[in-house]
């Protein structure tokens, strides 16, 4: 049991982690608590479906890419960047892209369950427990980007001009970096992580117009609990939210169903103990 | 006038109105749009239009509970729909275990969630911003969790059918709600406009600094919760009845969303803002229905547009294109006058005139 | 030649007169349900071409006036909100006129819709929504108010219930007797809801009790997720780590999807039978990358399975026309419009009182069975009515496995075109010993 917990819940920390790095990077830099960041992913999986009809894995995956950082892009640049000042007007603006996003999906692709071939079929045994391949290959992929996204963020100019925008606006700007660039840029990245994780979990996952809704809600409680503005500190809240499914689906098989109200409970208890999150960023009162 | 003028006489009412309320366009729409909700069952008894009526009233009242909460106190809610369920189902089990008719259950149903929010708004001494919004989502979730582990309570995921009506034809039902709704209402907009409504402004935009000058803000938030959640509490109650059925739907992350929706398209911290929103847009999706296969797309097309060019809300934009302020005695006029109604100073510099 | 030729206008006159007072009159039926779900667009379907084929055939004779049907499309969104859904029957019985409903899926906004109709006096037949309490608790206590309601499709989930447990006995059966092992255990995997939770206990007694009350095996553990949880991998890894055989399924929600992948991409050496609404439709396969296959599940209709005369010539108009196979609520709704086609005319009048009891009194024939209503107005289960069919994946296809000699008191129903149950084969090699 040990082993399936263990095995089980890293797989899940891997796709809850790149989805919610990507939703850190936006909060952070570019301050939108963007509610369509899972509707981004959701994009990406049925793009990468339409696409493999025409290319291979690879061209539907790129092309899939495009179509999710063209989209956020767009967005920001129309709608989110004008209304930087307006925080409440910023959420509704991008409820209402997330539920533009499902209903196009629904037009075009209908209700009906969608799956995308595995990559890798078949499964295999680890520490007794048996694991889809694929499963396996979504970890790896999901280390090889988290590993790519850290060594941007630590070791270039543009991943320090970031990290800097996201911990002071103020200062950053008087040190010369451009908000409105460094802006761009997260939301570009934060896209492109929540089309990868898109990428990474469409083969696993059905591929339904309202596939968005559970990971968002897992993602904001993994922001939180992590702390947000902190990009560690999503990582951590990924990790912990997982597990946390995880156990509950194995030590009360009965309550399986609880694992999304288990996951914003302990978001929750956390929170009252530590209100900034795990590894909040106390934000100085931005005038 | 050759007597003293008596407030509550007939003269002062007509003054009243000539040069309070119709001085301003906004304040004439906002008295038609009463009488409009009063008389309209004079001109049609058509009852698909009393529902949808009916249906927009409740929900207006919710998103105007919504908005006390969020858009004063800035406590931005994402799980309000806790409070409309919760009383929904309590009223409901309310009138089955013992029997009471609806205009004891809704409001007893009310003050439990009034209950309910300040005990949800008691992580709100400890949390801030956004994570108290997230904290706020956790709670609807956790009692459709709880729904599940008590179906003999709550009827599962078939929820509860057959409550009582709220009026004996859709005509009484259709007043009774009007009325809860203007008087809500009415009640929400004095609160908002007097001084607690004062401190919950003053809160959201800094509560260090309110505190610094000795008010107790924990009190005015918490009153902020409570009183918010009543009211949505109100709006469940009444919702239930009119449907007859109460069920898991009513605590719906879409449920949550609405109230947001329609207030921010509406226009914050108004009270009326949210009224206006949910007038303007409830019986537009109804209309939508003529286009059934895109009407969710026209919908959320529809708010992306209007809110990227009217960013403080419909309200607001359409309000500040009508309506100036007065440069020395900041009271309103409306954009035809060309001197203030009460100081009498011009609103407009004259244009300039070229000197040879 | 005027007068031959003014007799001739006569004549065509009168005709014209004649057929266009036989066709003035129109029903008005309201298919409502979530139009952009198969669920709603088979509804659309099935009555679509039951009201072809009627209006084809002259119409429907209601005493000594012809009516020809007119359907209404009503997308109730009901998926969204249960409040939309009620208004979009009150806006069909009062702006658009209707004088039936037919359809409803959700069974949460059917109990809503239901109040709606049940307020105009509308008879309402029920052909997506499956809770008892629908009818049970309605139709029997408050009848007065409440004699409108009929359901055609599907069998109330208690009936169901019984189905899936037969079906469940069948491949206990099979794991004794192919795989030589004399107490099989059983998984019970039941999503969150309050339908399934009698099933559960009833499965429990019944897996444990000896034969022949009971099936002689052992319940190896029961597991409850989310009716749209979207990853059961937990779940099934948990479930071969305790030895289970067969795995006895209560799914209707989006989670059996997920459950069919993942069972057949980890070969779970565990049989699944029970009830697996996902896997009732065709595009199973596809959406479950093609591991679907071996997954079994009660279902209405199987390709090839004749359960009445009119099921085959049904399905093959269905597939010629609409180019995909039916689910139950197409097969209900073309059901449910033969059933008030005939109720109009036995009782020749539109009165709706009347109607009423001459629906209660229905004993039709229809593609996926015999349609007889009981006293809370459900359509009766049992041998000889409606009580759909096993089927299972093979080969990429649907094909049924029950009934096959299933023996109920002195009677023994086979269907033809039934095949028998197979196990999936890593199931056998995993445990032949």
């Amino acid at each position: 049991m040990f082993a399936a917990i263990l095995v089980n819940g890293l797989v899940l920390s891997g796709i809850y982690g790149m989805l919610a790095l990507g939703f850190a990077l936006t909060y952070g830099v570019a301050r939108i608590l963007n509610l369509a960041h899972t509707a981004f992913y959701m994009v990406a999986a049925y793009a990468l479906f339409f696409f493999l009809g025409w290319t291979g894995f690879a061209g539907a995956a790129l092309l899939g890419v495009l179509v999710v950082l063209l989209l956020a892009l767009a967005a920001y640049g129309l709608l989110l960047e004008p209304l930087r000042e307006h925080e409440a007007t910023v959420l509704i603006v991008t409820i209402a892209l997330a539920l533009l996003l499902q209903e196009v999906v629904l037009l075009l692709f209908g209700g009906h369950f969608r799956s995308v071939p595995a990559l890798l079929p078949g499964y295999v045994e680890v520490l007794g427990v048996r694991v889809a391949q694929q499963a396996l290959l979504a970890l790896g992929f999901a280390a090889a980007v988290l590993l790519a996204a850290w060594a941007l963020l630590k070791g270039t100019r543009l991943g320090l001009g970031i990290r800097a925008a996201a911990q002071d606006q103020e200062a950053a700007e008087l040190v010369g970096i451009s908000l409105s660039r460094a802006g761009y840029w997260a939301v570009g990245l934060g896209a492109l992580l929540a089309a990868l994780a898109g990428l990474a979990v469409a083969p696993m996952a059905t591929l339904e117009p309202h596939m968005w809704n559970p990971p968002l809600l897992v993602v904001l409680a993994a922001v939180v609990l992590g702390g947000l503005g902190s990009l560690p500190g999503a990582l951590s809240g990924a990790l912990v939210l997982a597990f946390a499914e995880v156990l509950v689906v194995n030590l009360v098989p009965g309550g399986a169903f609880l694992r999304t109200a288990v996951a914003l409970f302990i978001m929750v208890l956390v929170l009252v103990a530590r209100p900034e999150g795990l590894f909040g960023v106390g934000f100085a009162e931005e005038r | 006038m050759t007597g003293p003028l008596r407030v509550w006489s007939l003269p002062w009412i007509f003054l009243y109105l000539r040069h309070e309320v119709l001085a301003l366009p906004g304040r004439s729409v906002a008295l038609l749009f009463v009488l409009f909700l009063l008389v309209l069952p004079l001109f049609t008894q058509d009852p698909y239009w009393l529902r949808v009526l009916t249906l927009t009233a409740i929900f207006a009242l919710y998103a105007a509970s919504w908005d006390l909460l969020s858009g004063y106190t800035g406590q931005v809610s994402l799980g309000h729909a806790f409070f409309f369920g919760l009383s929904g189902y309590v009223s409901a089990i309310l009138g089955r275990e013992l029997g009471l008719p609806p205009w004891l259950t809704v409001p007893l149903g009310a003050s439990l969630a009034a209950l309910a929010g300040v005990f949800v708004g008691l992580p709100s001494l400890r949390v801030r911003g956004p994570y108290l919004s997230l904290v706020t989502l956790a709670f609807p979730i956790i009692a459709l969790g709880l729904i599940f582990v008590f179906p003999k309570i709550t009827g599962g995921e078939l929820g509860l059918s057959g409550l009582p009506r709220l009026g004996q034809s859709r005509l009484q039902e259709y007043y009774i709600v009007v009325f809860t709704f203007l008087l809500s209402t009415l009640f929400l907009w004095k609160l908002g406009g007097s001084r607690i409504g004062l401190f919950l402004h003053a809160i959201r935009e800094g509560e260090v600094a309110v505190r610094m000058v000795g008010v107790n803000t924990v009190r005015y938030k918490l009153l902020a919760f409570g009183a918010s959640a009543f009211f949505a509490g109100l709006a469940g109650g009444l919702h239930a009845h009119f449907l007859r059925v109460v069920g898991p739907d009513s605590l719906s992350v879409f449920n949550s969303i609405q109230p947001i929706v329609w207030s921010v398209f509406g226009g914050l911290a108004t009270i009326y803002g949210p009224v206006a929103g949910t007038f303007l847009l409830f019986p537009l999706l109804e209309f939508l229905r003529v286009v059934e296969e895109v009407r969710m797309v026209a919908f959320a097309f529809l708010i992306l547009l209007v809110m990227r060019f009217l960013p403080q809300g419909v309200v607001r934009g359409v309000l500040d294109r009508l309506e100036e302020t007065c440069p020395r005695c900041k009271v309103r006029n409306a954009f035809t006058r060309r001197r203030c109604r009460a100081c009498g100073v011009e609103l407009r510099l004259p244009e300039k005139e070229v000197v040879a | 030649m005027l007068r031959i030729s003014m007799s001739k206008w006569l004549t065509l006159g009168g005709l014209a007169v004649l057929t266009s007072l036989a066709w003035a009159q129109t029903l008005r039926i309201g298919v409502v349900g979530p139009m952009a779900f198969v669920q709603g667009a088979h509804m659309w379907y099935g009555a679509t071409l039951a009201a072809e084929e009627i209006n084809r055939a002259g119409g429907i004779q209601v005493g000594d006036r012809r009516y020809r049907i007119e359907l209404l499309r009503v997308d109730t969104n009901e998926m969204l909100s249960v409040t939309d859904a009620a208004t979009a029957v009150e806006r069909a019985i009062t702006a658009q006129r209707v004088d039936f409903l037919v359809g409803g899926f959700r069974s949460e906004a059917v109990l809503a819709m239901t109040e709606v109709a049940a307020d105009y006096k509308r008879i309402f037949i029920i052909t997506g929504a499956g809770l008892d309490g629908i009818l049970a608790g309605r139709v029997d206590r408050n009848y007065e108010r409440f004699k409108y309601l009929f359901r055609v499709s599907p069998n109330r989930s208690s009936d169901l219930a019984r189905t899936s447990l037969l079906l469940l006995g069948e491949v206990v059966q099979a794991v004794r007797q192919q795989l030589g092992i004399p107490r099989p255990k059983v998984a019970i995997l039941a999503e969150r809801a309050a339908w399934a939770d009698p099933l559960v206990e009833t499965a429990t007694r019944l897996i444990a009790a000896p034969p022949p009350q009971g099936y002689g095996a052992e319940v190896a553990g029961t597991w409850r997720p989310s009716a749209v949880a979207t990853d059961v991998t937990s779940e099934l890894t948990a479930i071969q780590r305790a030895g289970a055989q067969v795995i006895y399924t209560v799914l209707s929600g989006p989670v059996g999807v997920p459950f069919g992948r993942d069972w057949g991409r980890l070969r779970i050496p565990a049989a699944p039978v029970g009830i697996n609404v996902e896997a009732q439709q065709e595009t199973w396969l596809k959406a479950t990358d093609n591991l679907g296959n071996y997954v079994a599940t009660l279902s209405s209709l199987a390709p090839g399975v004749a359960i009445t005369p009119k099921t085959i010539p049904f399905i093959t108009s269905f597939q010629a026309r609409f180019k995909e196979f039916p689910i139950y609520t197409a097969s209900g709704a073309y059901g449910a419009l033969y059933v008030l086609a005939d109720a109009l005319n036995r009782a020749g009048t539109l009165d709706v009182e009347a109607v009423v009891k001459a629906l209660e009194a229905t004993d039709l024939v229809g593609p996926s069975g015999r349609i007889v209503f009981d006293k809370t107005h459900d359509v009766t289960w049992g041998p000889g009515f409606t009580t759909g069919l096993g089927v299972q994946w093979v080969g990429n296809r649907m094909q049924a496995f029950w009934p096959r000699n299933w023996r109920v008191g002195d009677k023994v129903i086979s269907y033809a075109g039934v095949r028998p149950y197979q196990l999936p084969p890593w199931v056998v090699e995993a445990w032949r010993r």
